[in-house]
This record gives structure tokens, C-alpha cells and sequence, in this order.
């Protein structure tokens, strides 16, 4: 069913538009950008050409039905595993794509979260951090966008085919994400309606008052405002980056004939364009009622184009350096409830890495005999950011500033799962 | 079929794990049913359950019987069950790609000791002394004899989620979630006709024709994340050679242009009112006249009524406030009978389609789970009712 958009999914121009020009209304300055004491940092890292696509699953994908199957137990469920190409290792029989590509994943079936709605977990499976109102934590893309991203690029840093998740928060609105549409287009609203020379003219006039208007006043705020606007502009001239029909036309089969499955290929292009960190949203999990029947629907064409990804990535010589995480905000209950349904859980779940940094053929950390708790090597939302972060060459503990306050990029007390990086 | 206050009869308990379908086997007092487990089991009642007292009778719920006989072979759940008329060839379909064929009264293969009410032992416990609760918790199981099946039917590669047999019993239809559909000849065990429908669909819902040469078969995809993927239909088949007789949903839906038909979403808006999410029961009249067809999922289960002959909606029964489950006729074609995720079993006038019957109550009454199948025996004396509990419960129509 065709859902309402919802503002983010308008043209971000008109958010960093927006962040910029409340600042220069006198709102609360942060210290977009940390620039006292992680830029230099930030250009060593750029320097490694790392990228990162997250798969977001929103709603919650289920572990039963996808990485920590318990077949012949009450919690089970009626799908059955298969093998993979990594001995010992075994997936939903509803995944058959990656259990060939198992040897480039590694996967955490001990995940143990805080925050058991969608609302909480989406934004804490975002940024690492629990949502509160004294912080505005960055997230993910923003912070890979900061890192990794080329800011003399014509190409955003951070793009979201679909919507949702925490902002840039304290780095500032120039890392914030770019959405697409649920196609992997471009807005309709993001074209110029002026020829490039009118455009250029406009731009130079726009420049030349807001530096006058500068003078006297606090310059970040400006700054952040005509970024904005040069960065929309210089959007402009590379629009072919996004038109992938031909693409589309040669990738269709490997990819799956699906939304998904082209959404995966969008990414693909863009990480080999440049971009530091590209979120591809598959939504729809939360199966209240009818998981089974909705896992069947939803997963095949998501595991056979993500299974893509990988392959096209690595035919292209780009997964050494791309982080492919899978994941979305929460897991779901071991009991199935009177709806034939799995409802939120937190307790134990899994998610999954591949790529660049990580190990591939590994499983790390197990729950229970019915997935009800962690058995070992529990992993927080704050370990996993912490080691994405690690495994993209970011020092998680370095700091950006919200005010006067140094902000680590992971929670604090966070541990680096040294166990799953290369 | 005569109804006048029915009264529930027995109430079998079968707490393994939700019970999907439930069929009579000949008579009124021999029952099958089949679970999510892969276990199906056949029980022989008496003629009258054991005597009560009116205090009894007022307070307790109805009598369990034990099952005598379980079915072997399943290594996943049971979808759904047919049954000759005579009652001794029980067929079953199941989600591991399979569909066994059993004679009910074959030889057993051995015995075994089966415990079928673990959940009402632990109920029954409960408040009781730790003794007491272990005599309760390892009281003795009911021994069953076993019974290995005759055929198995192997065309389906995935999850058979539909079944329908013709009224002499010797042709049979199964689907799948790939989308095909299988006539299958009963007395050489080969197949006769294969169709597939849409890529990505599911056949949710099958049934042949009291003659076995029509065939309908509801398909729904759950895929809504697919590109030109029309995300039901509702069609009628030619058994013979598997050529289409009648796209239903072409002719329920004139005003919509074939181009908008391959689009899921503009689409949705039109085929949700008639659809739901996807008929996902189905039935013949004993005359071959009228088809039953039954929405699925958790909104509004309305049935159908369907002429054969021109496809024409005849009439639609509105009253189960989720999805239907399951949807039979009596063998007088008087009555059409159809369970739901509401809890409730209800009884239709064909000619009218008035609600003359509901033998359950709806939500927040005993009865906490949909009622996933329903039967009626040859003689139309009594109906059964399989629940997601795992309850299988038998009413007496006229008591």
C-alpha cells in the first residue's frame, strides 16, 4: 500500500537550509563538525577510501526466520535451515542466496539492545546512542559521511534511498542525509528550474550578499547555508550518476526483478561513485501477525538482491573497502503470539557485517536453546557501532562537540568486538 | 442439514501445536486432524459422550476423548486434509513439499505412547502440591498405533498451501507458493494438468469442481516490494489441460485497466475489497453450481458466493470480523459453513445468505485462538472445528 512521504523524504537541500538559517537566528550554536580535534583525523581516514551501505530492515526483521533458526523448538516456526558455504554454518531456508555468500558475512546472534520500539530503536540502531534530549547524536551516515566522505565531491556523502533515522545531529545539517526516492531517483524537486549560466549568476549574486551579510556577523551559520546551496547546485552536474535505467536494464536478473533489488544496485553504483555511505531501506517487517507468511514475502527478494551486492561488489574490486551492514532497529519474540505473530524483542537478535574490515564465514556470539536470552558474547548497540566504526578505520572514541561538551562517536563503555575485525 | 440449538458435543485436545485442518473420515464419530507439527491424528468417538451432571454439564467444559490413531510422515506442518467420501482414504498436504495419501484403516506400523494434553496438564497443575503437580505433570500418555502413509505425491517444490478433491474422490488439486497448481489423477497417482500463475504468487486457496473438470485456485503475493507483480487473482481452470476458463477478478473488476492491474499499489486499493489479503479458502457446492471463496488476513473475512457458470458474485456474507480461515457447504447445498480468525464458526443460508447459526463467540470468550478449519460430517449431523490453540471441537447440530 502506497504510504504518505514524509518531509524527509523531500530534497535535503531545504533541511540544510532550514539548520543553517535557525542558527543564524540566534538559536544555540553546536559545534557542527568537532573541527577543533577530529579533522585531522577525519583526513587520514577519507585518505583509506572506505564506504559503507547499510541495509536497514525497518519493522524488525526476524533471527528465527533468517540467522538463529530453532527448528524442533517451541519458538521455532515452521521454516527449516539449509546449509551454507561455510561448514557448520547454517540460515533460513528462505535465504538460499546468502547462505553462498555466507563466507564474506559475518554474523552476530548475540545482540542485546536497549530500546524495544520502533521509535527508540530506530533512531539508537542509528547513531549507537539512546535517544535523549540534552545530545543530538550523529547518525551513522553522518558520521561515515564526516569521515569518509569527499566534501569536494559533486556527489552527497550520505545518501538514504527512503527515509527515517536520527540526522546529523551536533556534526551539522552538511552531514545529513541526501534521500532519494523509494526507486533510488533523484526528487523530482531537487532539478534546477534555471539554464547552468542563470543558475551560476544566481549563485554569485547569492554568494555576494551573504558574504556582505557575514561581515558583522557569526560566519558558520553562513557558511553552513551557501555549502548548502553549492552543494545542491553542483548536484546538478552530475544528475547522470542517478539516471540507472540502463544499469538497471544489465543487473535485473542478478539483482531479482524488485524494488529491493534495484535500491541494492543504486547503492552499488553510488559507493563506486564516491559516496561514503549509502542506507538502502527495506521496510515493512513488523509482523504483529502473519510473520511467517510476511518473512516469506519479504525476505527472498531482499536476501537475493543483498546476496547481489555483494558479488557485484566484489566483482568491482569495491568490497575491501565497503562495510555491508544488515541490520534494522529491533528483533522479535521467541513466542508466537495468537496472531501467528513475533512482537518486539531486544533481549537476544542478530545482525550481519561483510566486507571491508570484517571477517567473512564467521558467527559470533549465540543465544539460548530458544532464543530467548544471550548465551555468550553479548553485543550492545554501543559495541556494534563501535566496531563498525573501527572496522571503517574511525576511531570510535573520537569527539565532536555538542556546546562545550566532547561527545564520543560510540557510547561510552563500549566495547570493540576485536573478534569479528580483520 | 437441520439446525436447532446445537450443542458441543466434545472438545478434543490436540495442544501439540496449532491445528490447521480437520476433516470427518465416513460417519459423524470418526475424525482427523492435522497440526503445524506434522503430526495428524484420527479419533474414533462414542456414540455419546460420557454421562455428566447438570452441574457437570454448566461448569466444565466439554468432554476429551483420546485419539486412537496418528498418521506418520510429515516432517513439517500440515496444511490442509481431504477425505474420500467413504471416509477411508485421507489425503494431506503439508509444508514440506509433500502430499501423503493414507488408508485410515491400513495395518499399523507399531504403537506409541503420545501425550496430546500437556498444556491442560500444566493448567491442572498449577495450583496443586509439588506431588500432586509431578502426578499430574508424568501421568501416563494415551498409546496410539501408527500408521505409515500409502502414496506420496511429489511435484511441488515449496510449501503446499492449498487442497481440493472431487466428489467421487478420484481427482485432486494442490498449490503452492510458487505459484503452481497440480490436477493430479487419484487412481494412477500421476498428474493430469500443471499451471502456474503469476511469478511471486502463492496459491492460497484451491478446490475442484464436485466433477473434478473446473478448478478454482485464489492467489495472493505477500511481495509487495516487486515490480509488475499483480498481487492477487482469482481464476478458474480447465483441469483436463490446465487453459484458463475464467480470470474472476477481471470480471469483478471491469473499471480497472490491464495496465493498473500489474501495479500492486494502484491496484491494491481496488482488489483489498474483494480479495482482502487473498481468498484464502475455497469451496465447491455439492451441485457444482455455486463457489464459496473466503478473504484471508487480519481484515474484515467476507464470503463469496460465486456462480460458476458466469462468474458473477452472487452474493457476499459479511460477519466475521477478521479474516476467514476456512469455508465448506453442506452436502444439501442449503448452507455454507465458514470459520475465522474471529473465533467464530457461522452457518449461511445459500439462498439468502442469512447468518442462521454462529457456534462459537467471537473474541475474549473461552475460545482464544481463530478457528483454522472446519467440517461437516457425510450424514450433516455435526460439525468440527480445528483451533490455533490446539482444540478440535465438535458440536452436535440439533440436540
Amino acid at each position: 500500500m502506497k504510504t504518505l512521504c514524509t518531509p524527509l523524504e523531500h530534497v535535503n537541500r531545504r533541511l540544510l537550509l532550514k539548520g543553517a538559517l535557525t542558527t543564524a537566528a540566534g538559536g544555540a550554536l553546536m559545534n557542527w563538525g568537532g573541527l577543533f580535534n577530529s579533522d585531522a583525523m577525519a583526513k587520514e581516514v577519507k585518505k583509506q577510501g572506505k564506504h559503507c551501505i547499510l541495509i536497514w530492515l525497518q519493522g524488525g526483521c526476524s533471527q528465527f526466520e533468517t540467522f538463529d533458526m530453532k527448528v524442533g523448538r517451541p519458538t521455532g516456526g515452521p521454516f527449516r535451515e539449509i546449509s551454507t558455504n561455510v561448514a557448520g554454518a547454517r540460515v533460513c531456508e528462505l535465504m538460499p542466496g546468502i547462505a553462498q555468500k555466507m563466507d564474506k558475512l559475518t554474523v552476530i546472534r548475540s545482540m542485546r539492545t536497549s530500546q524495544v520500539d520502533h521509535g527508540g530503536g530506530t533512531y539508537s540502531m542509528h547513531t549507537g546512542w539512546t535517544r535523549t534530549p540534552a545530545v543530538r547524536f550523529p547518525e551513522i551516515g553522518a558520521i561515515v559521511a564526516k569521515y569518509c566522505g569527499d566534501v569536494e565531491s559533486n556527489l552527497p556523502s550520505f545518501i538514504k534511498i527512503g527515509s527515517g533515522g536520527g540526522g546529523a545531529g551536533l556534526l551539522g545539517p552538511q552531514y545529513d542525509s541526501f534521500a532519494l526516492d523509494r526507486d533510488g531517483g533523484l526528487p523530482r524537486n531537487s532539478a534546477s528550474r534555471f539554464p547552468a549560466e542563470q543558475e551560476l549568476r544566481r549563485h554569485r549574486l547569492r554568494n555576494f550578499v551573504e558574504n556582505q551579510f557575514a561581515q558583522d556577523r557569526s560566519a558558520e551559520p553562513i557558511r553552513v547555508h551557501q555549502e548548502a546551496y553549492d552543494r545542491a547546485r553542483r548536484l546538478n552536474n552530475v544528475r547522470d550518476r542517478f539516471e540507472l535505467d540502463a544499469e538497471w536494464a544489465k543487473s535485473r536478473n542478478n539483482y531479482g526483478n524488485s524494488k529491493i533489488g534495484r535500491r541494492m544496485m543504486t547503492a552499488a553504483r553510488l559507493v563506486e561513485a564516491g559516496v561514503a555511505f549509502v542506507e538502502v531501506r527495506h521496510t515493512d517487517y513488523d509482523f504483529h501477525g502473519d510473520n511467517f507468511e510476511g518473512h516469506k514475502a519479504l525476505v527472498p527478494p531482499m536476501e537475493h538482491a543483498w546476496a547481489a551486492l555483494l558479488e557485484d561488489l566484489e566483482a568491482r574490486g569495491l568490497l575491501d573497502d565497503t562495510l555491508v551492514v544488515w541490520m534494522g532497529e529491533i528483533g522479535r519474540t521467541p513466542k508466537i503470539n495468537n496472531r501467528c505473530g513475533r512482537d518486539h524483542y531486544v533481549r537476544s537478535w542478530s545482525t550481519a557485517l561483510a566486507g571491508g574490515g570484517v571477517k567473512g564465514g564467521l558467527v559470533y556470539g549465540e543465544s539460548d536453546k530458544d532464543g530467548v536470552d544471550v548465551k555468550e558474547n553479548k553485543v550492545t548497540e554501543g559495541d556494534l557501532f563501535a566496531t563498525i566504526y573501527t572496522a571503517l578505520g574511525v576511531d570510535p572514541k573520537t569527539e565532536n562537540f555538542a556546546g562545550v561538551r566532547p561527545i564520543p562517536l560510540a557510547q561510552f563503555g563500549h566495547r570493540v568486538v576485536k573478534d569479528i575485525l580483520i | 442439514m437441520q439446525i436447532k440449538e446445537p450443542v458441543q458435543r466434545w472438545q478434543l485436545l490436540f495442544e501439540g501445536d496449532w491445528a490447521t485442518s480437520v476433516v470427518f473420515l465416513g460417519g459423524s464419530r470418526r475424525i482427523a486432524a492435522g497440526n503445524k507439527l506434522g503430526e495428524i491424528f484420527v479419533w474414533e468417538l462414542p456414540e455419546n459422550p460420557p454421562g455428566q451432571s447438570k452441574a457437570e454439564k454448566k461448569d466444565s467444559e466439554p468432554p476429551d476423548f483420546a485419539p486412537v490413531r496418528r498418521l506418520d510422515g510429515h516432517t513439517n506442518g500440515i496444511s490442509q486434509l481431504r477425505a474420500s467420501s467413504d471416509g477411508k482414504t485421507l489425503i494431506s498436504a503439508g509444508l514440506d513439499h509433500t502430499i501423503r495419501i493414507w488408508d485410515v484403516d491400513a495395518s499399523a506400523s507399531g504403537t506409541e505412547i503420545v501425550v496430546v494434553d500437556q498444556k491442560n496438564r500444566e493448567r491442572k497443575a498449577r495450583s496443586k502440591s509439588s506431588e500432586e503437580k509431578e502426578k499430574i505433570l508424568n501421568a501416563p500418555g494415551t498409546q496410539v498405533e501408527t500408521v505409515a502413509a500409502t502414496h506420496i505425491l511429489k511435484g511441488h517444490n515449496g510449501w503446499i498451501f492449498s487442497l481440493g478433491i472431487s466428489a467421487d474422490g478420484k481427482r485432486l488439486i494442490s498449490g503452492d507458493d510458487s505459484s503452481l497448481s497440480i490436477v493430479w489423477d487419484l487412481t494412477t497417482k500421476k498428474e493430469i494438468s500443471r499451471w502456474r500463475g503469476h511469478n511471486h504468487t502463492w496459491v492460497r486457496s484451491a478446490a475442484l469442481s464436485p466433477d473434478g473438470k473446473t478448478a478454482f485456485t485464489g492467489e495472493y503475493g505477500g511481495k509487495r516490494d516487486n515490480f509488475d507483480i499483480p498481487a492477487a487473482q482469482a481464476s478458474l481452470w480447465n483441469c483436463e489441460d490446465g487453459s484458463l476458463k475464467l480470470d474472476l477478478l477481471k470480471l469483478w473488476t471491469p473499471k480497472v485497466k490491464d495496465e493498473a492491474r500489474t501495479d500492486s499499489y494502484s491496484y491494491l486499493t481496488v482488489w483489498v475489497k474483494l480479495l482482502g489479503r487473498g481468498l484464502v479458502c475455497a469451496s465447491f457446492s455439492p451441485d457444482g453450481k455455486i463457489l464459496a471463496v473466503g478473504q484471508g488476513g487480519e481484515g474484515g473475512g467476507k464470503i463469496h458466493l460465486v456462480d460458476v457458470e458466469s462468474g458473477k458474485i452472487l452474493r457476499t456474507l459479511v460477519g466475521h470480523r477478521l479474516g476467514a480461515c476456512d469455508v465448506t457447504f453442506s452436502s444439501d447445498n442449503q448452507y455454507v459453513l465458514s470459520s475465522g480468525r474471529d473465533t467464530t464458526v457461522r452457518i449461511w443460508q445459500v439462498a439468502d445468505g442469512k447468518e442462521v447459526a454462529v457456534l462459537t463467540k467471537p473474541l475474549g470468550a473461552k475460545y482464544k485462538d481463530w478457528m483454522h478449519s472446519v467440517a461437516v460430517s457425510p450424514n450433516q449431523e455435526m460439525v468440527a472445528a480445528a483451533d490455533i490453540a490446539g482444540l478440535v471441537h465438535v458440536w452436535q447440530l440439533k440436540s
